[in-house]
């Protein structure tokens, strides 16, 4: 007998093959069209359609924009504002497209995991973390690149009395390193455990709502609740990649200015 | 087998004991916005995002405790 249903909650995160490349002489699977692949996809139409309706409709309004245009001009605005006070100075301007991309990115792909029964993409550990420590390694390049051999400054805050420096230097160290993981770390769990969470309440009412009529009058109580954490997710959802973005700045700022 | 598997849930039980620090740290993001905000009412606009991003921040952790948890019941 097969089951329909979803048994364990976990199992809304799992990755189907739907196009697969097969080779008797080298693994090509990461070649593989996946649920994962199809819904990196969307993302991208998702956020090249705002941008195509955001050219107005009339030949003489391709100045203005059309409506569609304020809400990325208020996106835009955020970041703009968000990178300037966390850089500041004069060269802020040039990480404004990254930290715009990033952030446009992990919001539409959080929203997108909202919808029920679709696929969380930011909920995929080994992603996010990717992106995350990928991100890292290209900032401390940056601040190598800039700062040569004073970027190892970095690890000995400023005041710091002589026998305690080489304690200190491993500290910032291996903060410095950790970085890399809890960057990521805390975006895909709060994906995670978020899903989980609807997940296992909306299981838990619908079995107790499945009972008889009584319960399913008095089921519309937590019923509610798990409505108020669904608005909540998607305010997490928001706050998370606005979260990702801000210390993306905050963490580019430390290459550029060290401290 | 029976063993483990009371293991595993003692273990899920006592992995969401680190909410507590998520909550205290909630309610002392909080706290220091209503503080700073009824001291200087002004300022609202500027500290509610950064209220919000402490907010983030720290319901993070509590967040990893639950994944944990999670994962010891549904993924181990």
């Amino acid at each position: 007998m097969t089951n329909n249903y979803i048994n364990s909650p976990l199992d809304q995160f799992i990755i189907n093959n739907l196009l697969e490349i097969n080779s008797p002489f080298l693994n090509l699977s990461t070649l593989n069209f996946s649920t994962f692949s199809l819904y990196t996809l969307f993302v991208v139409l998702v956020i090249s359609l705002t941008f195509i309706l955001s050219i107005g409709g009339e030949s003489n309004n391709l100045v203005k924009g059309s409506n569609w245009l304020i809400a990325i001009e208020a996106i835009f605005d955020t970041i703009l504002n968000m990178v300037k006070g966390q850089i500041g100075g004069s060269v802020y301007g040039r990480y404004v497209p990254l930290v715009y991309t990033l952030f446009t990115f992990i919001l539409v792909a959080n929203l997108i995991g909202m919808v029920p029964y679709n696929f969380a993409l930011s909920a995929s550990l080994i992603y996010i973390i990717g992106i995350s420590v990928s991100l890292w390694i290209g900032l401390t390049i940056l601040g190598l690149f800039l700062n040569k051999a004073v970027f190892f400054s970095l690890f000995v805050p400023s005041g710091t009395p002589l026998p305690l420096v080489p304690v200190l230097v491993l500290i910032e160290l291996l903060s410095y390193t950790a970085r890399a993981i809890s960057l990521g770390l805390r975006l895909a769990a709060n994906t995670l455990s978020g899903h989980l969470l609807m997940s296992i309440l909306g299981n838990l009412v619908k079995n107790l709502m499945s009972i008889n009529y009584f319960t399913f009058i008095f089921g519309l109580i937590p019923l509610a609740g798990i409505f108020a954490i669904v608005i909540l997710e998607f305010a997490i959802a928001c706050i998370q990649a606005y979260v990702f973005a801000i210390l993306t700045s905050s963490y580019l700022k430390d290459s550029i200015y060290l401290h | 087998m029976q063993l483990v598997l009371a293991a595993k849930y003692i273990g899920a039980a006592i992995a969401t004991i680190g909410l507590t620090g998520a909550g205290i740290g909630i309610a002392i993001v909080f706290a220091a916005l209503i503080n700073g905000t009824s001291r200087n009412p002004s300022l609202r606009n500027t500290l509610f995002p950064f209220a919000i991003l402490g907010f983030a921040l720290s319901e993070a952790t509590g967040l990893f405790c639950l994944m944990i948890s999670f994962l010891l019941l549904y993924g181990v």
